[in-house]
């Protein structure tokens, strides 16, 4: 046999092995679980077989040998001579570890490696013959130096004379899944994909250019170029996709054999196996998932004595869940332990100097915990003790953050942790949004975006509105942050259309906001390529990509955007709250405010506009009465409102539920203070202005403030904070 | 050991040829909004996307007033391919080992960030540049393109 | 009789699971989390038997099994090294380090206190 053909051979046994390997456990912990079925031992029967022929042949004696002894056993068993149990089980596992190494040893070096695993073709004998009794199995599992005559050290004669069990039994060839695919090589796959990604940019250029022309016959072809590109890459890119279940199949064996060493019973439940990834994201994740498990079970989840003191299940749960959402992968990996608290991991950090303590003292909750990620206090004492064998958590979050992805944990002291992966679906081609900005173009993958809006001439002053100097939206009742991408970028923006703005609503880790952009051009697919690592650090690109005319576009990254804005979002939703607590609370002297201006019988009255959460419209006929107060149900919970008329003692529309016009929609002013929303009921809503007032504060009136002229009128500046507590 | 020489200005300097790929004419350029000032920003290269350093911004030199004949050298580095853009182009030059030394100490400080050593060659100073150095943006470093 | 024992492991849950045990059969037990600990401590006392980990971060159970030789009060203390597999280069190490025995990862309770126990006999 010449050289190429026999590490084909090699090559292909290794594969095969290892692929049967990973089936045989999942046979043996089916029994384990009580799961088994008629073709359990059938099939881990088949599986040892195969390897032991396929070992023989291509010149492997030792793999043969000890595949043999398994043989035998498996045999006893699938005929049903002897029951299985636990220990036989275990010893079978034990025994496809031993195969395993081999068989990577062969991969490795070339061969068979130095272990002879005696004692275990020793242990599978004894089982065999009916010898293994107690719980405590024969096997030597320990032993002294220099003591050459214990059991232990003994030499063990080959396993030539173990009694064969009859003919093995020659099967009907079934048509295994294994007839209807195909081996590929990985290298191949990434080939094609590269050639795709060239096909669709050169499908763009030549779309672009042939754009103008009139010629239906070019068009036509054009059109059937396009279809059959877009298919054919659709089609290359399912072939690199894997489920998840295929990294997840190794975690029950690592699960259990985890548990027997430590001693603690935990249950794993796996959602969403058939969640597909690219190959690429499948080999980049298991690793670091492998250690995640393991460090919740070695340090989350507690003994069964520990969890039943603690009032909790003896078992522990361990759940594995992965879905797409957002044009990303997640997977989630949560435990019932003990959770990890936040200021023991604090208090680690400031003693290793990684954190001053001023900087500790503002961290929020989230912050802290994130401290684990931190290079240095990962492999430290956060729980209990040491953990890891040299792989951090540090490690784990460079790893996901290398394919692009983000990871968190989270948890509360005695009840578990939960740690969120999170990973862009980078399938090279994705559907992008073009705008344009001062004089460049952006793609923004359309997997983040909302909506558009056009606001056009005098809408733009009216919806446009300041919440402490960030610019907000109004759109359709709910307030919109906007992010000037000419502002965050640095450009000189440059308005294409007069007197219009154009917004792009985005959605970044589950929050919306509006990216005001210079102009809004088509969707179209674009290939993403990775820019060089210096960029990356900039936050804001995701990739780049080669338009239809040749030139290179940025693709911004939308969570990036959102964060670098954010800095202006958070604080200016901080400032915002800060000064509704303030405006709402006092009566200024003059002082420019944003108000709401709306009508009660016939007073005019205001309510200032930082309090105001939404505006919406209800029928008297939904408001509801719960112990003394009235209350509405209001986005799934029970929201108390105040009629404004009745507080003020004002005969309005809204005065009396008893009203003719039951189902006749009235204005509901949602406001916020603090925690708790609760609605004010007004007849009807004038306008929004931005005025300088000044209050003349008046006695005795509930509910309101004092009064301004605001507009040549007087109107009541309602006390909100009074208002509140009257409604709850 | 062979380099790829060019000019900024009247200073010569020179890449290992083994490390140049190509030298391309200017190519349109967009530009990166935030990155470093010495980043001109990224050209499409046969479908590969590149950025481009300008090597005058990089050494502190005046910009040209008509720079229309600058030259990218497609260079590799540590983590993939950069262009170096340049005035332009001299000869390969055969550099004898006898010949080089290590950086004087009078050239400017920006200078001796991304050079090597330099080559005395008759009537010429080659300047050595370590291409990888020329890439390595510090966060810190980073400001709004000019 | 009562002996004192050490366990040495990096995992507290192995930590706990020996003392546990070996508490039960009435020995005193006390723990480190690491070879470099162990060592610190049997600096100045003995101990009637040391049970360590081989793979730890600071120092492993060989090198601590080395040490603790060099140590006048430890030239005889019996030491067991914990290993996950039958690793002959390992139990060789072992060996040549001067260690007393080796006991193999899973083990069971019952297991554990016999292997103890057949040191204690010696």
């Amino acid at each position: 046999m010449n050289e190429d053909l026999q590490q084909q051979l090699v090559k292909e046994l290794v594969v095969e092995s290892l692929e049967g390997l990973d089936t045989f456990d999942q046979e043996i912990l089916a029994f384990e679980h009580g799961d088994e079925t008629p073709d359990t031992w059938n099939n881990a029967f088949r599986i040892i077989h195969t390897i032991k022929g396929s070992s023989g042949c291509i010149g492997f004696p030792k793999v043969e040998s000890v595949a043999h002894v398994g043989e035998s056993l498996l045999s006893v068993l699938r005929d049903g001579h002897r029951p299985a149990d636990s220990n036989i089980a275990s010893s079978l596992l034990q025994y496809s570890d031993a195969l395993r190494e081999m068989m990577r040893s062969i991969e490795q070096t070339g061969n068979e490696g130095a272990a002879d695993h005696a004692d275990l073709v020793q242990n599978l004998q004894a089982l065999q013959a009916g010898i293994s009794g107690a719980a405590a199995p024969e096997k030597p599992t320990f032993g002294f130096f220099g003591d050459e005559n214990t059991e232990a050290n003994q030499p063990v004669t080959p396993p030539a004379s173990a009694p064969q069990p009859g003919a093995v039994v020659k099967e009907a060839p079934k048509p295994s899944a294994a007839d209807s695919a195909i081996r590929v090589d990985v290298g191949q796959i990434d080939r094609l994909m590269n050639l795709v990604g060239e096909l669709v940019l050169a499908r763009n250029q030549i779309v672009q250019a042939t754009g103008h022309l009139g010629d239906p016959g070019l068009l036509t072809a054009v059109q059937r170029v396009n279809l059959i590109t877009s298919e054919l890459q659709e089609s290359v890119m399912k072939t690199r996709m894997q489920p998840i279940g295929n990294v997840w199949s190794k975690f029950p064996r690592i699960i259990r054999d985890l548990c027997h060493e430590l001693g603690k019973d935990v249950a794993l439940v796996l959602e969403g196996n058939e969640t597909e990834l690219d190959r690429t994201i499948i080999e980049a994740i298991k690793d670091p998932m492998t250690h995640l498990i393991r460090n919740a079970i070695d340090h989350g989840i507690e003994t069964p004595d520990a969890r039943i003191a603690a009032g909790k299940p003896a078992q522990g749960r361990l759940v594995l869940r992965a879905f797409h959402e957002g044009g990303q992968v997640n997977i989630e990996i949560s435990d019932d332990g003990k959770g990890i608290d936040a200021a023991r991991v604090v208090e680690k950090a400031l003693q290793r100097g990684l954190v001053s303590p001023e900087q500790a003292g503002r961290m929020s909750h989230r912050e802290q915990l994130d401290l684990v990620f931190l290079p240095g206090l990962s492999t430290a004492d956060i729980v209990t003790n040491v953990s890891g064998r040299g792989v951090g958590m540090d490690v784990v979050r460079t790893n996901i953050e290398k394919i692009g992805g983000n990871v968190n944990l989270d948890s509360e002291p005695g009840h578990g942790a939960v740690i969120r992966i999170k990973i862009p679906l980078t399938l090279a081609i994705i559907p992008a949004l073009v705008v344009n900005c001062g004089d460049d173009r952006f793609a923004i993958p359309a997997a983040s975006l909302v909506e558009l809006v056009r606001i056009e001439g005098d809408q733009v002053a009216r919806s446009l509105e300041h919440i402490h100097e960030a610019p907000v939206y109004r759109l359709r009742g709910d307030l919109l942050p906007l992010v000037d991408l000419a502002k965050e970028l640095g450009i000189t923006a440059r308005r294409h259309v007069e007197d219009t703005l154009f917004l792009v609503v985005l959605q970044a880790e589950g929050r919306q906001f509006g990216l005001v952009v210079d102009n809004i051009q088509d969707t179209e697919e674009i290939v993403v390529k990775p820019l060089a690592r210096e960029m990356k650090g900039l936050g804001v690109y995701a990739g780049a990509t080669i338009m239809g005319d040749g030139k290179v576009a940025l693709i911004l990254d939308v969570v990036g955007l959102a964060r670098r804005a954010a800095l202006l979002e958070e604080s200016s939703r901080h400032a915002s709250r800060e000064s509704a607590k303030q405006t709402c609370a006092a009566e200024g002297a003059e002082e420019s405010r944003s108000l709401l201006l709306a009508r009660v019988g016939r007073n005019r009255i205001a309510i200032p506009l930082s309090c105001i959460a939404r505006l919406e419209e209800i029928p008297l006929s939904r408001i509801e009465n719960a112990g003394h107060s009235e209350v509405i149900q209001y986005r799934g919970r029970i929201m108390s409102v105040v009629r404004l008329s009745a507080v003020l003692g004002i005969e309005g529309e809204s005065f009396g539920s008893g009203a003719p016009d039951c189902e006749r929609l009235m204005p509901l002013v949602v406001c916020a203070l603090e925690k708790d929303n609760f609605g004010v009921i007004v007849d009807s809503i004038e306008d929004i202005v931005e005025e300088q007032i000044r209050i003349e504060a008046r006695e005795g009136q509930r509910g309101i403030l004092g009064s301004a002229i605001v507009r040549q009128k007087v109107t009541d500046l309602l006390d909100v904070r009074e208002l509140a507590r009257i409604a709850v | 050991m062979q380099f790829c020489t060019f000019y900024l200005g009247s200073d010569l300097f020179g890449v290992p040829v083994l490390q140049v790929q190509e030298v391309v004419r200017q190519h349109e350029i967009t530009q990166v909004p935030l990155a470093p000032a010495v980043v001109r920003g990224l050209i499409n290269l046969r479908g590969n996307i590149v950025s481009t350093v300008d090597m005058r911004r990089v050494l502190r030199m005046e910009p040209l007033a008509d720079a229309s004949g600058s030259i990218n050298v497609i260079t590799r580095v540590a983590g993939g391919l950069v262009s170096l853009l340049v005035d332009h182009i001299g000869d390969v030059i055969d550099a004898p080992e006898d010949r080089f030394e290590p950086v004087p100490s009078v050239l400017a400080g920006e200078i001796r960030q991304v050079i090597s050593r330099v080559c005395k060659l008759p009537g010429n100073l080659l300047m050595i540049l370590n291409p990888d150095r020329i890439v390595e943006f510090d966060r810190s470093k980073i400001t709004a393109a000019e | 009789m009562a002996k004192t024992v050490i366990t040495v492991d990096d995992s507290s849950a192995i930590r706990m699971m020996i003392s546990f045990t070996l508490r039960t059969a009435g020995h005193e037990v006390i723990q480190a989390a690491d070879g470099l600990d162990a060592l610190n401590q049997l600096k100045t006392r003995g101990v009637d038997l040391v049970i360590t980990d081989v793979h730890m971060p600071q120092m492993d159970g060989i090198e601590l099994t080395r040490r603790l030789r060099g140590l006048p009060i430890h030239k005889s203390t019996p030491i067991l090294l914990l290993t996950t597999e039958s690793d002959p280069a390992m139990k060789a190490k072992g060996k040549e380090a001067g260690a007393t025995g080796w006991l193999v990862k899973p083990f069971q309770q019952d297991q554990l206190l016999a292997v103890v126990a057949k040191v204690f006999a010696r």
